[in-house]
C-alpha cells in the first residue's frame, strides 16, 4: 500500500479496478476505481442501467467482484478469491424502498443490528438514533403507519445505529415528493457531517448530487467517466457525456490557431497548453451566453422555455448549429427574434471533434 | 415425481393386448364422456361466471356487498356432497319432479341425475366460483379508460362489452376455465355417485372391481397425458394473452346504482344460483342431520370417523409444510437447475387426479416396501403426493411477496443468514404458511378417491362414509359427516376471498 500524503484524511474505502459481471462477458461495471476519505460524502451519478446500484451492491457484499479489489477500512473485503459476506463488513445500507421490517416497531427496527452490545448500551444507542432523526415520539409505531419521510428516517437510523464503517444509500429520495426531498437532503447531509460518517449515495439527478456530495463519480455504461467535485464536473467536464449529464451544454465547432480558439461566436484564449487536433468542439453553457436583440445578429430564437427566475432560449445560428442561452426573466425576447450572442467563456472546455461530426 | 414415473413404467410395460382391449372398448367412450362433460361445464361456467361478476362489479343495489361473499360458499361443498343431494332432489318422484309436473302437466318427465346433463349441472354449480372469482378481479382492476375510449369513438354499450371489455378480461376467464376443467377432469366423487363414466371413475373400477392395476395404469397414463397437453396449452395461452393494462395509475370502474326493478331482477338471479349451488343442498343436509340425530345415528362410531379425518389431515398438512419450506425457499431465492428440477418434480402431483395418485402410491409401496401396504402410512403418502403442490404454491407465492431487500438489509446490519431467516423471513411468511396449512388440511378432509382405495380396513374417514352411505342412497346417514365437512371448509373459502380482496 502506498503511504497517503500527510495532510490527507485516512481512506475508508478504496475500490481498485473493480469489474462485476452478472453474465460472463457482459460486465455491469468495468474497471472502476475510486477512494473515499473519512467523513466524505460521495455521489454515484449516472443514467439508469449505468452500474451505480451494482457498484453499491458490490461494496455492500451482495455481489462479488469478477476482478479488482475492494479495501474497506484497510481490510481487503473483496478480491477475486476472497469474499467477505455482507454481515461481516460493517457497512450500513439504506434501500430504495427502505426495506423496513414490517413486523417490527420503529424501535425494534432501529435496534435490529445492535446484537453484540449489552441491553443498556443497546437502549442508549437506540434512543440516541431516534433523537437524532426526530423519531422519538414514533418509537412504538409500525412502519406501515408512517409517512414516506418518516420511513426514510427509520431506515437511516437503523443503518446508522451499529455505527457502520460507512453508509450506502440507493436512490434514497426517489420515493419522496419534491418538497420532502429538498428537506431530507439537507437533513441527511447535516446528520452525516455531524456523525462524521462516510457515505456513498446513488442518484440519477445531478441537482441532488451537487447538493449532497463532496465528490461525484459519474458512471456511464459501467465505466467511471469522471471522479471530481461538483464544481469541477460542471466547469471542467472530462467528456461530452459528463458535460451534458450535469447540465445543459451545447458544443460548437472551433479551430485552434496558436493559443486561440476561433469559433462562430468569438475567439478565446486557450486556458492551458493544448496538444491535439486543430479541429475541436467548444462547450457552451447557457449561463455563458448573453443575448442581445440585433437585426444583423448571428441567429434566430427558435424556442423559449420559461423556468421561473430565468428563461432558456434555443438560438439557431446561421450555420445551423443550435445554442442555448439563459436570460433573467425580466429580459424577455419573443420567438423568431434575430439576436446577437456575446459569449463569455469563463471556463473554456474543448473536446476532440468526432470524425463523423462535420 | 417418482410415483408418476411408476405409473408410466407400469403402463408402458403392460401387455400389448391390454392396450388393444382398452383402446377398442373403453378409451373412446371415456374420452368422449370426459370431453362432453368439460364442454358442458365450460359453457355454463362462462355464462354464470361472467354475468355474476359483471353484475357485482358494475352495479350497486341493496345487498350487493353480501353477495360477493355468498357466491364463494359453493366452493366449500365437495362435489360428491353436491352430487348426492342432487340425486335426492332430481330422482324419479323427487321434489323437483313434483314441482315440474305441477307446472308442465302430470306426464312431464325431467332429466335423470344419472346422465350427462346431471353431471354437467352438478359440476358446473360446483366450479363456477373459479371463473366468477377470476372474472371479478379482472373486472375490478379494469382500466375504465379503455371503455371510455370505445364510447368516445361511438361504440354502444353492447359493442363496447363484446369488443373491448370481454377481450381484455379473456386471460382471466381462460385461467378460471382451466382451473374448472382440471377440477372436472380429475373429479371422482361426483361422477362416481352419478354413475357417469369418465377416466377417474374407470381407473377406480379397474382397481376395485377387476383388481387390474395394469389396465388402471394404462387409463391413468392416457389421462395424465391429456392433463399435460392441457397444462402446456394453458401455459401457451397465458404467454400469448399478456395484456399490460395496469401500468402506473389508471381509473378503476365505479359501481353504479341501478333501477329498483333491475335490482330485483339481479337479486332473483343471484338467489337462484346461490340456492341451487349452496342454499338448498345445505338446508337438505341440516334437515337430514336432524333426522339422523333423532334416529340415534350420531354414535361413538361417528366420532371415530371424525377423529380419523381430523388427525390424518392435521398430520398430512404439517408434514407438507415442513417438507415444503426448503423447497419453496429454494425455488424463490436460490434458483439453480437442480432446484428447479426438484420443485417442478414436486409439482407433478398436480396433474395426478385422486385415483391416479392413489394407484401410483399403491404400486410404488407394494414394490418397494410391501410391509407398509394396508397401513395409514400409505394413505398419508398419497395425500402428500397429491397435496404438496398446493402447499408449495401457497408458500412460494408467500416468499415471492417478500422482497429480498429485507433479508439483505438484515445482513448488512451484521446478522448471519440463518439468524436472518428466523428473525426476518420466518415471521413475515408465517401467515402465508398458516393459510397453506389450512388449505392442505381441508383438502385432506375432503379427499375421497385415495382414501377409498388405500384406507386400512376399518379406518374410514368422513369423506369415505359420505360416499359409502350415499351410494346406498342412505341420505340421512350421509348427512352429518357431509355437513361437518362443509362447515370446516367454509372458513377456508372465505379466507380465499379475503386474499383476493387484499390483492385487488
Amino acid at each position: 500500500m502506498t503511504q497517503p500524503p500527510p495532510n490527507a484524511k485516512p481512506l475508508v474505502l478504496e475500490i481498485k479496478n473493480v469489474t462485476c459481471a452478472y453474465e460472463a462477458g457482459r460486465p455491469a461495471i468495468e474497471d472502476v476505481s475510486f477512494a473515499v476519505q473519512k467523513g466524505e460524502i460521495i455521489c454515484l451519478l449516472g443514467p439508469s442501467g449505468c452500474g451505480k446500484t451494482t457498484t453499491l451492491r458490490v461494496i455492500a457484499g451482495f455481489e462479488s467482484v469478477s476482478s479488482g479489489e475492494i479495501i474497506l477500512n484497510e481490510n481487503a473485503v473483496a478480491t477475486v478469491d476472497r469474499h467477505v459476506p455482507p454481515e461481516q463488513r460493517h457497512v450500513g445500507m439504506v434501500f430504495q424502498e427502505y426495506a423496513l421490517f414490517p413486523h417490527l416497531t420503529v424501535e425494534k427496527n432501529v435496534g435490529f443490528g445492535l446484537t453484540h452490545v449489552s441491553a443498556n448500551d443497546r437502549q442508549r444507542q437506540i434512543d440516541k438514533m431516534l433523537a437524532l432523526t426526530g423519531l422519538s415520539d414514533l418509537a412504538d409505531r409500525y412502519p406501515h403507519s408512517l409517512s414516506g419521510g418518516q420511513q426514510q428516517r427509520v431506515a437511516l437510523a437503523r443503518a446508522l445505529a451499529p455505527q457502520p464503517v460507512m453508509l450506502l444509500l440507493d436512490e434514497p429520495f426517489s420515493n419522496l415528493g419534491p418538497d420532502m426531498t429538498y428537506h431530507m437532503r439537507r437533513e441527511l447531509r447535516q446528520l452525516l457531517k455531524k456523525l462524521r460518517t462516510s457515505a456513498i449515495l446513488v442518484t440519477h439527478d445531478h441537482v441532488e448530487a451537487f447538493a449532497m456530495a463532496d465528490t461525484v463519480a459519474v458512471l456511464n455504461h459501467g465505466k467511471l467517466e469522471q471522479f471530481a467535485s461538483p464544481e469541477t464536473l460542471y466547469n471542467h467536464p472530462a467528456s461530452p457525456f459528463v458535460a451534458k449529464f450535469v447540465g445543459q451544454a451545447d458544443f460548437i465547432p472551433g479551430t485552434i490557431h496558436d493559443s486561440t480558439i476561433v469559433t462562430e461566436l468569438g475567439e478565446w484564449p486557450l486556458p492551458q497548453p493544448y496538444q491535439g487536433p486543430r479541429d475541436v468542439l467548444v462547450m457552451i453553457r447557457p449561463d455563458d451566453v448573453r443575448i442581445e436583440k440585433s437585426e444583423t445578429g448571428c441567429g434566430i430564437i427558435e424556442s423559449r422555455e420559461f423556468r421561473g427566475s430565468d428563461v432558456l432560449y434555443g438560438i439557431r445560428l446561421n450555420t445551423g448549429e443550435l445554442v442555448h442561452g439563459s436570460e433573467p426573466s425580466p429580459r424577455s425576447f419573443p420567438i423568431k427574434t434575430r439576436v446577437k450572442l456575446n459569449v463569455t467563456a469563463t471556463h473554456t472546455v474543448v473536446f476532440d471533434r468526432p470524425a463523423h461530426d462535420s | 415425481m417418482l410415483p408418476l414415473l411408476y405409473v408410466v413404467v407400469t403402463a408402458m410395460t403392460a401387455d400389448f393386448a391390454v392396450w388393444q382391449r382398452l383402446w377398442s372398448t373403453r378409451v373412446p367412450e371415456l374420452l368422449l364422456n370426459t370431453l362432453s362433460l368439460s364442454i358442458g361445464v365450460t359453457v355454463i361456467n362462462l355464462i354464470l361466471g361472467v354475468s355474476l361478476a359483471w353484475i357485482l362489479t358494475r352495479y350497486t343495489f341493496p345487498g350487493s356487498g353480501v353477495w360477493n361473499w355468498l357466491l364463494i360458499l359453493p366452493l366449500s361443498i365437495p362435489s360428491y356432497v353436491l352430487a348426492y343431494t342432487f340425486t335426492s332432489l332430481l330422482k324419479r318422484g323427487g321434489p323437483v319432479e313434483h314441482l315440474w309436473q305441477s307446472l308442465a302437466g302430470a306426464e312431464a318427465v325431467l332429466f335423470s341425475p344419472f346422465s350427462l346433463t346431471g353431471a354437467v349441472l352438478v359440476l358446473a354449480l360446483n366450479t363456477f366460483p373459479f371463473v366468477y372469482l377470476l372474472a371479478r378481479s379482472a373486472l375490478k382492476n379494469f382500466n375504465v379508460s379503455f371503455e371510455e375510449v370505445a364510447h368516445v369513438t361511438g361504440a354502444g354499450r353492447v359493442t363496447t362489452f363484446v369488443r373491448v371489455s370481454l377481450p381484455l378480461i379473456r386471460p382471466s376467464l381462460i385461467a378460471g376455465l382451466f382451473l374448472a376443467i382440471l377440477y372436472v377432469a380429475s373429479d371422482f366423487g361426483a361422477v362416481s355417485l352419478l354413475r357417469y363414466q369418465t377416466f377417474t371413475y374407470a381407473v377406480y373400477q379397474q382397481m376395485t372391481g377387476r383388481f387390474d392395476n395394469t389396465a388402471a395404469a394404462c387409463l391413468s397414463l392416457v389421462l395424465v397425458a391429456c392433463a399435460f397437453v392441457f397444462l402446456a396449452g394453458e401455459r401457451w395461452f397465458r404467454r400469448r394473452s399478456r395484456f399490460y393494462q395496469t401500468t402506473g395509475r389508471y381509473r378503476k370502474p365505479i359501481p353504479q346504482p341501478c333501477h329498483p326493478l333491475t335490482a330485483l331482477l339481479f337479486t332473483g338471479y343471484l338467489l337462484l344460483v346461490f340456492a341451487a349451488a349452496f342454499g338448498v343442498p345445505v338446508v337438505l343436509l341440516i334437515q337430514w342431520t336432524i333426522e339422523a340425530a333423532s334416529a340415534g345415528h350420531l354414535s361413538g362410531k361417528f366420532l371415530g370417523y371424525v377423529w380419523n379425518s381430523l388427525s390424518l389431515s392435521a398430520v398430512t398438512a404439517t408434514v407438507a409444510i415442513v417438507c415444503g419450506i426448503p423447497l419453496a425457499y429454494v425455488a424463490c431465492r436460490r434458483q439453480t437447475w437442480a432446484s428447479t428440477l426438484c420443485v417442478q418434480g414436486a409439482y407433478t402431483g398436480y396433474v395426478l387426479p385422486g385415483p391416479v395418485a392413489a394407484l401410483a402410491v399403491l404400486v410404488l409401496v407394494s414394490q418397494i416396501i410391501p410391509q407398509l401396504y394396508g397401513t395409514v402410512f400409505v394413505l398419508l403418502l398419497a395425500y402428500l403426493v397429491h397435496f404438496l403442490p398446493a402447499a408449495l404454491q401457497g408458500m412460494e407465492s408467500t416468499f415471492q411477496q417478500l422482497t429480498p431487500n429485507l433479508e439483505e438489509a438484515s445482513r448488512s446490519l451484521g446478522i448471519r443468514s440463518i439468524r436472518t431467516f428466523f428473525h426476518v423471513t420466518f415471521p413475515l411468511v408465517r401467515g402465508g404458511f398458516l393459510s397453506a396449512w389450512i388449505l392442505v388440511f381441508v383438502q385432506c378432509m375432503k379427499e375421497l378417491p385415495a382414501s377409498l382405495l388405500l384406507r386400512p380396513v376399518g379406518f374410514d374417514t368422513l369423506a369415505v362414509r359420505i360416499w359409502l352411505e350415499a351410494s346406498e342412497e342412505l341420505y340421512q346417514s350421509a348427512a352429518p359427516p357431509a355437513l361437518l365437512i362443509v362447515l370446516i371448509t367454509i372458513p377456508v373459502a372465505l379466507l380465499l376471498m379475503q386474499k383476493d380482496r387484499q390483492t385487488t
